[in-house]
Parts: structure tokens; sequence; C-alpha cells
């Protein structure tokens, strides 16, 4: 790597980094940052000339106890569904990188991370056909079972977090995988030729040395439920009311932007909270 | 502390035999090389006594005990790896009170057995380390005390100091010997360096292709290979063309087929020796390496290596002919034709 | 050949989450199959649904507008990700690490967030909804993807070819163009499927952005699932999902993301 010398390096440097960049600013941080500054408005600017700057949205949502009442329910929905997919995806990549060898081990691992990059809402549409009452699961499930059932799981908040452990259980498995697969094969052989049994490695070495994958899966995982609102809206019917479909009222809805952007400027302050808590972790885990 | 008796053991893995019908027996106490090239089972063998691997037939006994089915975490073992896989998330202290904490012997007897593991390996005030903030070196002395501390009854090295440079490397074999000797255990020691075989241990076993060519305390071995593969395996040898046998005094051994000499028993002079085997070449190379020096002669179109001190080596223009000398009693003899 | 852990329950665990993984889809394809409107079994094999949909001006539109959206946000995001990737690989400067921390926000952020924000500043500055507002959103969304794989590839780049190809006289547009670029080329392949896709799959920021009336097809799903979906829905799905998962298969190949050994 070259340190920058000459002015034409210079210039070289700047003609290939700033395209990306300005693109990134216009398109990203801008937009970031002006939400600030619509969220303290009134109204928009572009709706006419009587605006003026106010608090009001933010008194909102301090005084209204459903924002906060609506944030709080989507950040236990963010802890629920990162819970399950730990508890789920761990054993998962546990297996995926301890156990399977070769090439069964590499066509397993993009298996389970192929649908992660397929389009998420057409895997929740998926679900809604599974889950409806009449669906293919109850029907399944009456054709095997000497009893019926009636699951009425669609348009639950059960719904919700089977949609959304569908959605994000790759993270959680990618990252961990990630993390168990770089552990050296000779430190696991070391501590089983000292007497280690399976429970003792996977206590004291598998865990510890994959903990920051982990996390790092768990905080990939939590973030973006905190702030969905498309498959609360699609399984959760009149039980999806969460923080994120909300924001989403606002501005396709109910019209009312600068209430629209603070909430979303909260819930920003809220994500970006949590990231630079975790950005220890985040760097550990080398992502 | 017990002695290791591998009996007829082998292992496939596929299709392809790692281990073919090996028997060997690691006295109790002794400090035993097992050399070969990569790919020759030396590796295999190791981690089948380990019990990384299970045999697919043949018999493993530790002590008095028989081994070849029973799981590596209960066999009572000490290793040392290569890289020496410490565990990074563990300090110094914790690495070595691992076996010992599994075996459940109690905090304060771990902490007092630690100490002395510790003291052992002089790295008395280096426990409360990360094994990252440890040198090479370092990191060595505490996978060997890790690997001693549960006073196992056979200590096995897999290539332990291959990863040091050369100056750190003599001073771990030395160190290695003095700790093994102080503690008394039976060691057994992959290596692919055949001078680090011979420096350390009381025997050596070679291998090719997943059997034992040959087992004997190292002079016995380097002195007298059962075979070509060992002889050249073990030391430098400088083969006889059969044209040139005649009128050497040379032992005879039944079904000696082959014949060579040792670099460093050869001399080199314008006149041969008088009363010693002496053949005629010509000088090719003399290369000067300090004290010591390597020059090459070139007898019938192949070269033979000499090395001697440099003093000992006359100065003789390259072309020029000149006689190679050494005792009967340093000529090898093996069954093969090499 | 290490003794693995708990071996049989663990690859029954794995087995059950490919289960849970792909049932869903496998349903979802089946049903778009059935004639049934209402999806009643017994299954009764029909290609009825992709009839109607190939026959549904407003889906086709849908499906032409998003796959020449993806088309251009791959050119546009490959070309200017992979011209930073090389320029953060090559030169040493200060403030990069914190270009290279810039990348994160666009992938960790809620797209509700970014979508939301990028909606209210485009009307701000004039720009407003529609196709222009969605490509320069998707460009923005997929430019950190195209650049962490094309550096991942750089990284196994020997810089001394740059050097020695200079040595023997070449000019800085001849060294990255016969020694750089073909070196990146399998990394910059797998940006752009990785940018298609982001594209192409995108629905949040697509919603916020995207004028009605003139909405991509993801949008256009989720409008259509919201009023009552008909088995039309099922099949452009069931056709998505394995553009898409098509699409990242070949991308792992080309970037072997994670998981070789």
């Amino acid at each position: 790597m070259a340190e920058i010398t000459a002015t034409g390096d210079r210039r070289r440097l700047i003609a290939m980094l700033s395209p990306a960049y300005l693109w990134l600013t216009v398109a990203v941080f801008l937009p970031l940052s002006a939400m600030l500054f619509f969220s303290v408005l009134t109204a928009l600017p572009q709706d006419g000339p009587d605006w003026s700057l106010t608090l009001q949205n933010y008194r909102l949502f301090l005084t209204d106890p459903v924002y906060a009442t609506l944030l709080w329910k989507s950040l236990q929905l963010g802890l629920t569904v990162t819970v399950i997919c730990i508890l789920i995806g761990y054993p998962c990549a546990l297996v995926l990188a301890r156990t399977i060898r070769g090439r069964a081990r590499e066509t397993l691992f993009l298996l389970v991370i192929l649908p992660f990059w397929s389009n998420s809402l057409v895997r929740i549409f998926s679900w809604a056909i599974v889950l409806r009452g009449n669906g293919v699961l109850e029907l399944g499930l009456n054709a095997v079972l000497p009893f019926d059932v009636s699951l009425n799981l669609m348009f639950t908040t059960h719904a919700v977090v089977i949609g959304l452990v569908h959605s994000y259980l790759p993270y959680v498995i990618l990252t961990s995988y990630l993390a168990l697969q770089a552990i050296d094969d000779d430190i696991i052989d070391a501590a089983r030729s000292i007497g280690a049994g399976t429970l003792t490695i996977l206590w004291r070495l598998l865990l510890p040395l994959s903990l920051p994958g982990l996390l790092a899966g768990a905080v990939l995982v939590f973030v973006p439920v905190v702030g969905s609102f498309m498959e609360p809206r699609i399984l959760g019917g009149r039980m999806g009311t969460y923080y994120g479909t909300v924001i989403e009222d606002q501005f396709v809805a109910v019209y009312n932007w600068p209430l629209g952007a603070a909430l979303s400027f909260i819930l920003l302050a809220v994500v970006l909270l949590i990231l630079t808590l975790t950005s220890p972790i985040l760097r550990k885990a080398r992502l | 502390m017990s002695r290791v008796d591998v009996t007829a053991v082998t292992k496939h893995f596929g299709t392809s035999k790692a281990l073919d019908d090996v028997s060997i027996t690691f006295d109790d106490g002794g400090f035993f090389a097992l050399l070969g090239p990569s790919g020759s089972g030396k590796t295999t063998l190791l981690r089948t006594i380990a019990g990384f691997h299970f045999p697919d037939s043949g018999s493993i006994r530790i002590g008095e005990r028989e081994v070849q089915r029973v799981p590596v975490e209960k066999r009572d073992i000490g290793m040392m790896f290569q890289n020496y896989a410490l565990f990074p998330n563990m300090s110094v202290a914790d690495n070595i009170g691992f076996g010992l904490r599994v075996r459940k012997v109690g905090a304060a007897e771990e902490r007092r057995r630690v100490a002395e593991a510790l003291e052992l390996v002089q790295l008395g005030h280096l426990g409360q380390r990360r094994p990252s903030q440890l040198s090479g070196g370092q990191r060595q002395r505490v996978a060997l005390a890790r690997a001693i501390v549960t006073r196992p009854r056979v200590l096995l090295l897999d290539e332990p100091l291959s990863a040091l440079d050369k100056t750190l490397r003599v001073d771990m074999q030395l160190e290695l010997r003095r700790i093994q000797r102080e503690v008394g255990i039976t060691t057994i020691f992959v290596t692919h360096d055949q001078e680090e075989a011979l420096t350390l241990s009381d025997r050596i076993g070679i291998l090719k292709d997943g059997r034992i060519v040959q087992v004997g305390p190292p002079r016995e071995v380097y002195e007298r290979p059962v075979d070509a593969f060992a002889a050249s395996f073990l030391g430098e040898a400088n083969w006889l063309p059969p044209s040139r046998v005649a009128g050497l005094e040379l032992p005879c051994r039944s079904g000696a087929g082959s014949f060579a000499v040792r670099p460093e028993a050869l001399s080199v002079a314008t006149v041969p020796a008088p009363g010693k085997n002496a053949i005629q070449g010509r000088m090719s190379q003399h290369v000067f390496a300090g004290a010591m020096a390597t020059c090459l002669v070139d007898i019938d179109g192949s070269y033979w290596k000499v090395i001697a001190r440099d003093r000992d080596i006359p100065q003789i223009a390259p072309g020029a002919d000149v006689w190679l000398s050494w005792s009967a009693a340093d000529t090898i003899a093996v069954p093969t034709p090499a | 050949m290490r003794r693995p852990l708990l071996p049989v329950l663990g690859r029954l665990w794995l087995a059950l989450i490919l289960v849970f993984l792909y049932a869903p889809i496998m349903v979802m394809a089946a049903m778009s199959f059935n004639a049934s409107p209402f999806y009643q079994l017994p299954f009764s094999f029909s290609t009825r649904w992709y009839a109607e949909m190939a026959g549904n001006p407003q889906i086709i539109t849908a499906a032409l507008r998003s796959v020449s959206i993806a088309l251009v946000v791959t050119l546009i995001a490959t070309a200017l990700g992979t011209a930073a990737s090389i320029a953060l690989f090559r030169y040493d400067f200060r403030g990069k690490k914190v270009l290279q921390l810039l990348l994160f926000p666009p992938i960790a952020i809620p797209w509700l967030i970014t979508g939301t924000a990028m909606l209210i500043f485009f009307f701000a500055i004039g720009l407003g909804r529609g196709t222009p507002a969605v490509i320069i959103g998707h460009v923005a969304l997929a430019l950190p993807y195209v650049i962490v794989t094309v550096t991942a590839r750089l990284s196994s780049f020997d810089i001394t070819l740059e050097e020695a190809a200079r040595s023997m006289g070449a000019g800085g547009w001849t060294v990255l163009r016969r020694v750089t670029l073909p070196w990146i080329a399998p990394g910059m392949v797998a940006g752009a499927l990785f940018a298609f896709a982001v594209s192409f799959d995108q629905f949040v920021v697509s919603y916020f952005l995207s004028q009605p009336g003139d909405s991509t097809l993801p949008v256009l799903i989720y409008t259509a699932i919201r009023k009552g979906f008909t088995p039309e829905i099922n099949a452009i799905s069931t056709i998505i999902i394995t553009v898409s998962m098509a699409i990242m298969f070949i991308a792992t190949r080309y970037s072997r993301f994670g998981g070789e050994r």
C-alpha cells in the first residue's frame, strides 16, 4: 500500500472515492441528518409557507404513552426474536462448523444462508399461506394427527415471531458459524488430550471463543426486528401494531411527516445507541 | 509413567493405508523420537496412541491398560501441539489448570500444582498473562506445563519445536530434555528434523509408508542403518558405485548389496591415505562455511559430499584428481541396492 | 477424524432447521400450481395462475420496472463501488478508517429509518417520489455490499504485481486494465450480483420512494397481500424467490462468502 505522496496520486484517489461517497452522502447521510431538522417542524416546507420550529413531536412521544408503549413492545419483540434465533441458530452453527466436514458442510452452509439472501417479503408471504386458518399447516397436522387441531396462528403475535425468526435466523447462524469454524482444531484436540469431555469443551472453549460472533449475530437480528413493519402488518393483522407500523402510518396513511420523522429519529437514536454499545463486540467479531 | 506397547496396529483413512501392521514398544521413562518424511504415518501413529484415531486392528497398551477403544480424554495422556494450541480465552494459569479442573482436584491443589508447573518451566511470574502476550518460546513452555501438570502416563509431542527459530529451538531442546528427565515421563516425539531426533532421544523409530523401518538408539541407527532409505533419511550417504567396489575392504554382511560412506567419515587428499579404503575422483567444488567446509567430488559422474574442518581440506583446484579415503569400519552396508 | 459432538442429534437439528427454512417456500411454490383459488386441498395441478399472471399487465409492468431498475442500480453500484474499493485498497491516507466505517450505516440502520429519511429529503430537494428516487436509494444500499465484496477479493491481490507491471513500463491505465481488473473480476461479478439482489428484492425503501401506480414488484405484492391476495401473487412470488435464490447461489460461488475450508 502506498502512502499518498504525489499530487497525481491525490487527484486519482479523490476521483476514485468521491463518486461512491458523494452518492452515500446524498442518499443516506444527508437524509438522516435532514430527518432531525424535519422532526422539529410544525409542517413540511414544501406544503406551504406556514411552518415553524417546534418540539411538539417529541413532546408528544413523551406525553402520549402510546408511542413509548409501542417502542417498548417493539424492543420486546426484538428481544424475543433474538433469543429464539440464538437458541435455534447457535446449535445449528455448532453442528455445521464442528461436526460436518468437507463439501457437505459447504453445501449445507450455503443452503442455510440462501433463503436469507432471497426476497424477505415473499418469504413472509409464504408464511401467510402456511399459517392461515384452514391453511396448509393446519390441514397437514389434521391429516397426520388423530384429533382435530385448530391452530389459528395467523394474525397473532406468534405468527409475527415465527415470520421474523424465519427472516433473521440465518444471521445468527452465519456469524456464529464464521466464529466457530475459525477456532483451531488443535485447541479442541489439546483440551481433549488433557481430559476434557464434550460439555466442558463446549462450555469452556467453543462458547467463549465464538461469543463475539454470536453476539454480533444477535445485534444484527435485534436492530432490524425493532424497526420491522412489513412482517407485523402481513402476519400480525390487528395484533400487528408496532413502533415500525406507526412510523409507516405517518408516512403512507396519516401523512404527518414531522411526527413520522420524530418517531424515526427516536428509533434511529435507539439503534445508534445499541450499535455504539455493541461496537467493541462487532469489531471483535471482525464482520 | 508407563511403558507403551503398540502391537500390530493398522489404520486406514478411506482406501489409503496410514499405518500398516505397526508394532513398537516405548520404554518407561524413555525419550523416543518418531522420524519420517511427511506421509510416513508418524503423526498418525502419535495421534493413534493419543486416541484421536482408533486403530482398525491391533492393540495399544499404556502401562497395563488396553486403550485402543478408549477415547482420548480418558487415556490420561499429555500432548503438545505444533502451534501450541493454547486456549486464547484463558490466562496462562487457567490454561495449565484446565486439565486439573476437569479432574476436579480442588482449588487449593490446583493452585499449588499450577505454581509448581510454572516453576518447572521457569515461568513462575507469568501466570496471569494471556497467551497472546507471550513470546513463542514462552508459549512453548506453557504448552509443556499444561501437558505434564496432570501427571499423565505418557507425553506426546507433535513437532513441538518446529515453529521456533533456530537458536531458540536449540535452547528449547535442552530445556525439554531437562524437564523430561526431571519428571521422568515416557515421552514420544514426532519430528521431521533428523538432527533434533538425534540430539534429544534415547531411541529413534524411522517410519516410511506407514511401516516401521528401523528402531534403535540414535548412534546405532545412524551408524548401522538397516536399508538404503534409513541410511539416506537419517544423515547423508555417499553411495559407492558397484564398479568401484573392487579392491576395497568392505564389511561382510549377509545379503549386503550396497555400500555407503557418511560425508564426515571421508578425508580428501592428493594421495590415498595408507591403510584405508580410497577411491579416486575429480575435485568439483570447495564451499567454505566458517569452521567447517563442504566439498563435492565427482565420482563417475555422481557427486560425493565431504564435510570436514576447513583446514583439513587441502586447496585443490577444481578439475584436479583427488583421493577420498575412509576407514573400513565406517563403511555402511545395506541389503537392498540404493 | 475427530469424534463428532453429539452427532446424530446435531444432524437432526440441522435437518429440522432446513425444513423450517424451506417448507413455507415449498408450500408457496406448490400452491402456485394448485388449481383452487382458495388454496384448497386436495391438490390439483394447474398452470392457470401463471397464465393469469402473464396476462396481468400490472404485474408484468412492475416486473419489467423492477428488473430495469435493478440493472441500472447494478451498473452504477458496481462501477462506483469497484473504484472506491481499489482506492481504499491501494492508498493509505488519513480518514481511511472513517470512510470504511461509513459503509456500515446503510447496512446496519433499519431500512424503515433510511427509507423514510430519504423520502423526506428527496421531497425537500424537489426530487420527490418516483423511479429516479428509487434508483438513488437502491444504489446507496447496494454500494456497501459491492465495496465489501470487491475489497475481500482485493485483499488477496499482490500489490507487487502492479509494481512489476509498472517496472516494465505500463502506465496507470494499462496496469488497471491488464493487471488489477482481471484479478478482481470474480469479486466484481459477485458484487454485481449482490447489488442486483439488493435492488431486485428491496421492498422497504422502494415502498416509501416509489410513486403509487408506478411501483416495483415487491411493492405491488405487498399492496396485493394487504388487499387480500390471489394465487397470481403466489406465482409471481415463486418466480421471484427462484430468481433471487439462483442469483445468490451464483454470487456465493463467486465470492466464496464465508464457509470455505
